[in-house]
């Protein structure tokens, strides 16, 4: 609880320099005005319908998307043939900046959700397939004869060994889809669409009411920080048995 | 950027039919049903046709002069986020206050989208360059404080107490021990800084426009320049391919010492 602390502070800064006049309020909202827009948003539905909305898209992207990484990426494990042929599209699109595909998706498929779903799929996919593969390859030998000389099915190798050393990798890309899959939902807003939090916050900035349009980006923020956060604890507890993944996460924790 | 996917040395010299077959297949597939109109010229332009685009783009120079200025944002920005970063991150790691301070704030900052705060930018720095070159700085600084933070952090002591045994001062022990011990990690964070400074530069060119490579995507789009719209992604995917295998080769040159130091 001791570190909101820092951010108090930073929130009293904040409303002392505009209300001193120091920096000029239609610039820089007071926090107290942000407030007040949050509550009224809340109250007045227009977050909840658009942050709903933009969870939407994020979320459906982002399952498909990782439950076809989770697939590819094991499948390219597993077959040297499949691997090759998938090798040179997965590499050659890695490096491609996701959001440059959202002009062409908005051509295809129009502007709304199936844009903004095809971007976030596409952001996902790739470090989940990058990262199962990494983890399955990863996986020693030593469990796997383990496992076949205790007479274990082909099909149970790949369930209770490969895939399960791949966990920690999986949760490594999940999380990084997770990011992905907010700032690609909300690029696809503001590109391409007429809902979503994404195109509520550009309204507001539009319009000039930069007190609302503060309050979104703050609410995007908590909820992102908040979808992280959650993914940790839910990693935490899948893989308490797992020693490094634990130590992993707790070094990279800011 | 993929690890243990590339072919073992074993493997280098053979040529990998598979992957030469799946690219030329697909490029086949693509002009074949574009030219044979199972697909709108409109959604799906002939290679042939996209290929014809990017040369003219080429000769008449829109292409050179945005991609010089997408580029240009790009490394501003990342430039500035990173020297920001590697200062905030070593500060954060050296000084209790600050860390106490401004943790809250990284952690916070970390995972929320950046790409969401352009109006905000728009609003203080203008459209042109400055607010785009800004927005980059801020999304890419995140991820190399935390990277230098964690460095400075793991620092091996024993390096720290044989300098200032030596008689090294609060300035050179960050110049000559703490920053170097902590290259390595900062420049794989640099590493992940790359596309994300080309990703925000792409995307606020797109939304705000401006010029730039992202602008005249999206201009291309709304006119239905179809060729276009396909030329400029084929670019960008080469600007992204080429940076990643730049990055690495600069790595391998110049920290090939951070293995064999077991930093």
């Amino acid at each position: 609880m001791g570190r909101a602390v820092p951010l108090v502070l930073f929130a009293a800064v904040w409303q002392l320099v505009v209300s001193s006049g120091l920096i000029n309020r239609e610039f820089l909202p007071p926090p107290t005005a942000v407030a007040v827009a949050f509550a009224d948003l809340f109250t007045g539905g227009d977050i909840a319908k658009n942050l709903f909305v933009t969870l939407f898209r994020a979320g459906a992207g982002l399952l498909i998307g990782a439950a076809c990484g989770v697939w590819i990426g094991a499948m390219m494990a597993r077959s040297q043939h499949f691997k090759d042929y998938v090798m040179p599209i997965v590499g050659g699109t890695y490096s491609l900046p996701k959001s440059a595909l959202i002009p062409l998706f908005a051509l295809w498929f129009g502007i709304g959700n199936v844009t903004a779903i095809a971007a976030v799929f596409l952001a996902c996919l790739l470090p989940m397939i990058v990262n199962t593969y990494h983890g399955v390859t990863t996986t020693p030998k030593v469990l796997v004869w383990s496992a076949q000389a205790l007479g274990t099915a082909r099909r149970e190798v790949w369930s209770r060994v490969y895939l399960r050393n791949a966990l920690p990798d999986i949760f490594t890309g999940l999380r990084i889809a997770l990011g992905f899959s907010f700032v690609l939902a909300i690029s696809a807003e503001m590109i391409a669409s007429t809902n979503g939090i994404g195109k509520l916050i550009f309204m507001y900035g539009e319009n000039g009411t930069y007190d609302y349009m503060f309050a979104a980006i703050a609410c995007v923020v908590v909820v992102a920080f908040f979808a992280d956060r959650g993914l940790l604890l839910v990693t935490r507890r899948l893989l308490g048995w797992h020693e490094s993944a634990v130590a992993d996460h707790e070094r990279r924790r800011a | 950027m993929i690890q243990g996917v590339s072919a073992p040395g074993r493997d280098a010299a053979r040529v990998p039919w598979r992957s030469v077959a799946s690219v030329a297949g697909l490029l086949i597939v693509w002009e074949a049903s574009a030219r044979a109109h199972l697909t709108p010229v409109l959604f799906l332009p002939p290679v042939s046709d996209v290929v014809d685009q990017l040369w003219r783009s080429t000769a008449d120079g829109t292409l050179a002069r945005d991609l010089f200025l997408s580029l240009g944002r790009a490394f501003s920005g990342l430039a500035l986020g990173t020297v920001a970063g590697v200062m905030l991150g070593l500060l954060m790691a050296r000084n209790r206050v600050i860390e106490w301070l401004a943790d809250p704030l990284v952690a916070l900052g970390f995972p929320s989208p950046k790409i969401a705060f352009i109006p905000i930018f728009i609003l203080w720095f203008g459209i042109a360059s400055l607010s785009k070159i800004l927005l980059v700085a801020f999304a890419c600084i995140f991820p190399v404080i935390i990277g230098t933070y964690n460095a400075a952090r793991s620092v091996n002591r024993l390096f720290l107490w044989s300098a200032m045994s030596l008689g090294s001062g609060r300035t050179s022990l960050f110049a000559h021990v703490i920053l170097p011990a902590c290259y390595p990690r900062i420049f794989t964070t640099f590493r992940i800084a790359v596309p994300v400074g080309l990703i925000t530069t792409f995307t606020a060119e797109m939304v705000a426009g401006g010029g730039g490579m992202g602008a005249t995507l999206i201009y291309s789009q709304r006119f239905f320049e179809s060729p276009t719209v396909f030329a400029y992604i084929l670019v960008m995917l080469g600007v992204g391919l080429v940076l990643d295998a730049a990055v690495r080769k600069f790595q391998r040159h110049f920290l090939n010492w951070a293995e064999e130091a077991g930093a």
